[in-house]
């Protein structure tokens, strides 16, 4: 790469050389000097220069004030901000004096006040007092932009940030401006919620109080809050996050920008889950079973007495849930292994080490000329910002090729790995940056994705896991012991660490062969007639520890919030101990900075033998169901209400083909059917899907196999 | 996790409106460009742009319904409420307005038994007042279904609503 | 000067729109002229020419075919600005009704200049008849083989002022809301689908074929020697004959009020002239003398603009005539840039104020600063087209303010010609700042 052409500008007197084409805004901050803005956000795309708010005097131009944002630096430049040019300053005196005609100063109840850009550029730069004498522009409030998002309409400045973000960032075209004029005002098509898996995104957007989240809106003060950065635990990309705290309960989640991962977005799963930790079956107590139902609260030592005699009792299988912290995976199995000698365990999927060749931030995937996804599952549903640097990508000018169900290049399902030869490959062969995307079961945990990498000399390769944490946990549970995991034939104690495996429909028929069920959950009501006893788990918001995402990123959890019931760790150290075995609760082997770093590319593995993604074959039904975990499910979202309107639909989508064979259309209620069991959803055409397959969420589907029928109700 | 009202999930739109759009789609590069023509297709076939019309617009071009009300709201000709089945629009611009427009407008108000901006109780007429359409010279200028009447006086309303009631 | 038909040359007596017609009288000679040249030698021609934009801000045509960048490896697009929207102005119809084929014959001679093979003439969704007439003579001469790989797209726009602005107008045309870019990047680099892009008014492309024929040197004798050619003049209002005259750059103005246009009508007195369609600073009657060129207006701090005089007598009350104006802009204001989107609505408040007598002499004040904050603080120039008529009303008619205030109401007492004229922003929203509280989004823009 060649090094940039450096020019030479003064802003406000202060010379300074900066890279051509740098802009001013930027340029500005490099000598220390702020210029104010509302709509300039670089993450929106280029700049639109719609606030006025950047006014500033720059010569060489025309003898009036410039918007800075949409100027770039070229030598000799002269910029001058309202601190030194009386005509920058009477321009931004002038915005500020339009932006506030219409704007109410009701700041003292509005939840921007005291961290608002329009309140502190107008302390700055703002007229004293107003000129406005005409009532000021009503509407009626808040608006419900969807159940997590409020417009109050009356503050918003129209600096169409948000607009920008859902058109052209998140790409869903729902949040809009509608008329013209002074009559604009941001909307949703006929009012319907502002239903995407970014939505919340433009309440951080937002340079004043006009989007506000409903969980946050009137719950605290600025000046009341802590913000506690981490990362967030619900999904492998592993967001960097803030979040704030008040009276040591979390009111909100914010983004805290990590360029290499999240560029500063965040889902809504991410930012508006954490109100499950205040779920009414929050397990605060250790819990035992009196009836089939029923469950009494019992005290620590009575707890700890029984869970030692339970784990004696033996043989104990450990199930680990993919969402652990590193360290609470690693005492539960040298508990288990060391303590007990058992190997027994049901781990999160196994994720290839071969990854690590071709190892590379997910901001690459925006650089790429060629990105090619494989697999079945949609992206956004495993791994949401990922959907995000695809669009990015695109943006830039890569072509995206999905290779799956439902893809461009569409394929039966299960086969996707095999299609990527041939003129595809040969396009990935030919592609100067090509990033590969393995995005569904199958693909041997990465490795095939690797291998193809490889072969094909692509850039990077990533695998997107269906848990937080599954590769650490897995590979934590290596770390304790010798052995391989094993199965007993006989369950004497099923110890399920975590919701995510209690609620797995693989472990849960395991406690049905169990003698007795151990779980250490956050949530009681799913281990209800399951669970003997309940020890209380903490959430990734509530504990310190170390998550590694699916780059391969160790990051730091920190604590935002003491948990309900006792840390977890200390306790399962005390247990330990009983079976002689020392944990150190405080030790921590994590990363401190708080934007953890990519380790080095591993070492290109020895080809690995790669077994064949079993591609079941359809048996008594002509139609394979491919089934897919939606980002909104799971314990979390289950218990945020503000979250209902974006779980999947119960729905089912079928080829355009397959539907009018079936004489169905999108709407209809159509009988899903195999081996007996049947359930009824509403089909959805969908004219990328390959023929021969139909997909649903899981959560409408568990019932079923693989094959089924569909046929109109 | 698929928007809702994205083209691709969506059922098929009315066939002449993908027709329509289809038969001038090879005029742009870009599919975009055609949000314009398809909005004005969709309202001539159902009077204004009602919420399914949108929609249907936004399916045949595989944009949001959003977008595309964004779109049309932008725009004067386009009605994103019911409008009488003729329009009856007046310039009251400065040019129409030096020459009399209002008491044209009074007079089409009288004769019509609504104020400008409303359709008439049977749904037939929307009578409004619209910005300057570019007939300065032959004013007061009237466009009645988008055909321009030059020159009208107060005394042509009463004929030019005779003419359309006959026509309706 | 004076009188000289060469835009609309051929259109007294002929029907114009037929292609054999326009044939007949040496239609599309100029374009295989044209064609015959390279491409470089045509826009010397063109810029030796010194032909100026007719659109409003007198750009040299040449100049701006010159910064093109014809090495892109982009599309190059020729773009016909046919969205005319300026009140008081109806020239670019005319030529559309009656000369449709200069026009498309202009465009493909520029499409040559800057080797493009895409021509869109985006024409105001209000000009169906044009539309359907242009549409015709679209047809016509591509079917008698005159196109060659050039392909021409006439695109109805759908009521919205702002599209007029060359950038809004891009936008539209690529599907959007008509909202005015940043520039730079300026068209000519950075125009439709971000590719190089030449976007002009309708009567300056439909003088290419004129410069062509005449050649360069010829052409630049023809008018004011900083603005050759001639220019079609929209002339409406109180006058006897309003019309397009079609005159030499240069004419002086009052030729045309009284010599072609028949003078003041019903007898009454001559108040103000607006010379380049709504949105210029007006004139008094003692500066009529002015000659019609770009430079002689801008003397005048006044501006040339769609060369469309709006001719007001005696009856007419400054203030509702300021009022009006500036509903109008208020209306067309796109809404994207805070002093345009906020102070156009603030000024049309302090106007109604005054109209309604309840005005205070601070409240001129305040207007003047308003116009000030406004002026070069906006995006595009639409919000300075709302301040510039009315900032020469205050400084030229300023007493009848005065007397506004002073008196407590309208010293027409009702007799104004604009007297209780409705403006289209009133009939959903009411006047400005009463609207009613909304729950959900009233109808369409108007």
């Amino acid at each position: 790469m060649s090094t940039p052409e450096l020019v030479t500008i003064t802003v406000d007197g202060i010379e300074l050389r900066v890279p051509k084409g740098t802009g001013l805004v930027e340029a500005a901050l490099a000598a220390g000097v702020e210029i104010p803005v509302f709509c300039y956000e670089p993450r929106l795309g280029p700049p639109v220069g719609a606030c006025r708010m950047c006014l500033c005097e720059v010569s060489p131009g025309p003898p009036k004030p410039q918007a800075a944002c949409t100027l770039t630096a070229a030598d000799g430049m002269e910029v001058k901000t309202a601190a030194t040019s009386a005509m920058a300053a009477e321009a931004q005196d002038a915005t500020l004096e339009f932006i506030l005609v219409n704007h109410p100063l009701d700041c003292p109840v509005c939840d921007k006040g005291g961290e608002c850009p329009l309140q502190d550029l107008t302390f700055r730069w703002g007229p004293g007092n107003t000129r406005m004498t005409f009532p000021k522009r009503t509407f009626e409030k808040p608006i419900p932009i969807s159940p997590t998002i409020a417009l109050d309409r009356e503050r918003c400045i129209l600096c169409y940030r948000c607009t920008r973000f859902s058109e052209a960032v998140a790409e869903d075209g729902q949040l809009v401006a509608r008329d013209r004029g002074a009559h604009s005002i941001i909307a949703t098509f006929e009012d319907e919620p502002y239903r995407a898996p970014f939505s919340g995104n433009v309440i951080e957007l937002c340079p004043v109080g006009a989007l506000t989240s409903t969980q946050y809106r009137f719950e605290a003060r600025p000046w009341e809050i802590q913000n506690v950065p981490s990362v967030c635990g619900l999904c492998p990309v592993g967001c960097n996050i803030s979040a704030t705290t008040r009276e040591g309960k979390v009111k909100r989640i914010l983004s805290r920008n990590h360029p290499e991962i999240d560029e500063g977005w965040l889902c809504d799963k991410g930012r508006f889950s954490f109100s499950a930790l205040y779920a009414g079956d929050r397990v605060r107590d250790p819990l035992r079973r009196t009836g089939k139902r029923r469950f009494e609260e019992v005290s620590w030592d009575d707890a700890l007495d029984e869970a030692e005699r339970l784990l004696r009792h033996g043989p104990v299988l450990l199930a680990l849930s993919g969402s652990e912290s590193v360290e609470q995976a690693e005492a539960l199995s040298r508990l288990v292994r060391e303590g007990l000698g058992s190997d027994a365990v049901v781990l999160p999927e196994r994720i290839s080490p071969a990854l690590d060749a071709f190892r590379a931030p997910l901001s690459t995937i925006r650089d790429a000329d060629l990105v090619v996804v494989v697999g079945d599952d949609p992206v956004e549903e495993r791994a949401p910002v990922v959907g995000l640097w695809l669009k990015a990508a695109r943006r830039g000018g890569a072509e995206v090729v999905t290779v799956g169900a439902a893809g461009t290049v569409p394929c039966s399902p299960g086969a996707a790995a095999e299609t990527v030869t041939g003129k595809l490959g040969r396009k990935v062969e030919a592609a100067e940056h090509a990033v590969l995307i393995w995005s569904g079961p199958g693909g041997a945990g990465g490795a095939r994705i690797a291998e193809l990498a490889g072969k094909l000399g692509a850039a990077a390769a990533f695998y997107l896991p269906a848990t937080a944490n599954g590769r650490a946990v897995t590979e934590a549970w290596h770390a304790a012991g010798e052995g391989e995991p094993s199965r007993p034939e006989k369950i004497g104690l099923l110890l399920i660490s975590g919701d995510e495996a209690a609620n797995d429909p693989a472990v849960r028929p395991l406690a049905e062969n169990a003698d007795a069920v151990l779980a250490i959950a956050q949530f009681a009501d799913p281990l209800r007639g399951l669970a003997d006893l309940i020890l209380p788990a903490t959430s990734y918001l509530e504990r310190d520890g170390t998550m590694v995402n699916l780059e391969g990123r160790a990051q730091r959890l920190r604590r935002a919030v003491i948990p309900p019931a006792p840390d977890e760790l200390a306790w399962v150290a005390k247990l330990a101990e009983r079976f002689g075995v020392a944990i150190d609760p405080h030790a921590r082997a994590v990363p401190t900075a708080e934007r953890a770093e990519l380790p080095p590319r591993g070492e290109p593995a020895a080809p690995e033998a790669v077994p064949d993604s079993p591609v079941p074959t359809a048996k008594g039904g002509p139609l394979r169901l491919v089934r897919y975990r939606a980002l909104f499910s799971g314990p979390e979202v289950e218990r945020v209400e503000e979250l209902r309107f974006q779980r999947p639909e119960p729905e089912l989508e079928l080829s355009a083909h397959d539907a009018e064979i079936r004489h169905v259309s999108t709407g209809d209620q159509v009988v899903v059917r195999s081996n007996g069991t049947s359930v009824t959803l509403r089909a959805r055409v969908n004219r990328s899907l390959v023929d021969g397959a139909v997909r649903a969420a899981e959560e409408h589907v568990r019932e079923l196999d693989q094959a089924v029928e569909v046929s109109t109700a | 996790m698929p928007a809702p009202g994205a083209g691709a999930l969506s059922p098929a739109a009315p066939r002449d409106l993908e027709t329509k759009v289809q038969a001038i789609a090879a005029h742009y590069p870009d599919r975009r460009s055609l949000t314009l023509p398809a909005l004005r297709f969709a309202q001539e076939e159902h009077g204004w742009l009602p919420p399914e019309a949108i929609r249907e617009v936004a399916d045949v071009l595989d944009l949001t319904p959003a977008y595309c009300e964004a779109v049309a709201s932008f725009y004067d000709m386009f009605h994103l409420e019911p409008v009488g089945r003729h329009m009856v629009e007046i310039c009251t611009n400065l040019s129409c307005a030096l020459v009399g427009a209002q008491r044209v407008v009074d007079a089409f108000e009288a004769a019509f038994g609504v104020r400008a901006g409303e359709t008439t109780d049977d749904g037939e007429i929307t009578f409004r007042a619209v910005e300057c359409l570019g007939g300065c010279g032959y004013a007061p200028v009237v466009a009645v279904d988008e055909r321009y009447r030059h020159h009208v006086k107060p005394e042509d309303a009463a004929a030019i609503v005779e003419e359309i009631r006959g026509a309706a | 000067m004076g009188l000289l038909s060469a835009l609309l040359a051929g259109s007294e007596d002929r029907d114009l729109t037929k292609l054999d017609e326009y044939r007949a009288i040496g239609g599309y000679q100029a374009l295989e002229q044209a064609r015959a040249m390279t491409s470089d030698a045509l826009i010397e021609e063109m810029s030796a020419a010194n032909l100026r934009g007719r659109g409003g801000a007198g750009f040299p045509i040449g100049r701006k075919a010159s910064l093109i960048a014809r090495d892109s490896p982009k599309p190059k697009y020729v773009v016909v600005n046919a969205d005319e929207s300026e009140p008081g102005a109806f020239k670019d119809r005319q030529v559309i009704d009656t000369v449709p084929h200069r026009l498309i014959e202009g465009c493909l001679i520029a499409a040559h200049a800057i080797e493009s093979k895409d021509v869109f003439i985006y024409i105001r969704g209000e000009y169906l008849a044009e539309y359907e007439t242009l549409a015709a003579a679209v047809a016509e001469a591509e079917n008698a083989g005159l196109f060659g790989d050039v392909r021409v797209v006439v695109h109805r726009g759908a009521g919205a002022y702002i599209c007029g602005e060359e950038t809004a107008l891009l936008d539209s045309l690529e599907g959007r809301r008509g909202q005015p870019r940043p520039r730079p990047p300026f068209p000519p680099v950075q125009g439709l689908y971000n590719a190089p892009t030449q976007v002009n008014n309708v009567c300056t492309i439909a003088t290419l074929p004129i410069v062509i024929s005449m050649g360069a040197a010829e052409f630049a004798k023809v008018g004011a020697e900083t603005a050759p050619g001639t220019a079609i003049f929209s002339i409406s209002g109180n006058v006897v004959k309003p019309g397009n005259y079609e005159l030499e750059l240069g004419t002086p103005m009052r030729e045309l009020i009284y010599d072609h246009a028949g003078g003041v009508a019903d007898g009454r007195k001559l108040k103000a002239v607006i010379p380049g369609g709504s949105s210029v600073p007006a004139l008094s009657p003692d500066q009529i003398d002015v000659p019609l060129d770009y430079d002689s207006l801008a003397e005048l701090k006044t501006f040339f603009g769609a060369a469309s005089l709006i001719v007001v007598d005696d009856r007419c009350c400054m203030v509702q005539l300021a009022l009006r104006s500036t509903q109008f802009y208020m209306h067309e204001s796109c809404g994207k840039c805070t002093p345009c989107r906020e102070g156009t609505r603030w000024m049309v408040q302090i106007l109604e104020k005054i109209e309604r007598g309840d005005g205070e002499l601070s409240d001129l004040e305040l207007l003047k600063s308003i116009n000030g904050r406004i002026l070069g603080k906006v995006l595009c120039a639409l919000g300075e087209f709302a301040v510039y008529p009315v900032a020469s009303y205050l400084d030229k008619w300023g007493d009848e303010f005065v007397a506004h205030v002073q008196q407590g109401r309208c010293p027409f007492d009702g007799q104004s010609s604009l007297e209780g004229i409705v403006a289209p922003s009133d009939q959903h929203h009411g006047p400005v700042g009463t609207e009613p509280v909304r729950s959900v989004p009233a109808g369409a823009a108007t």
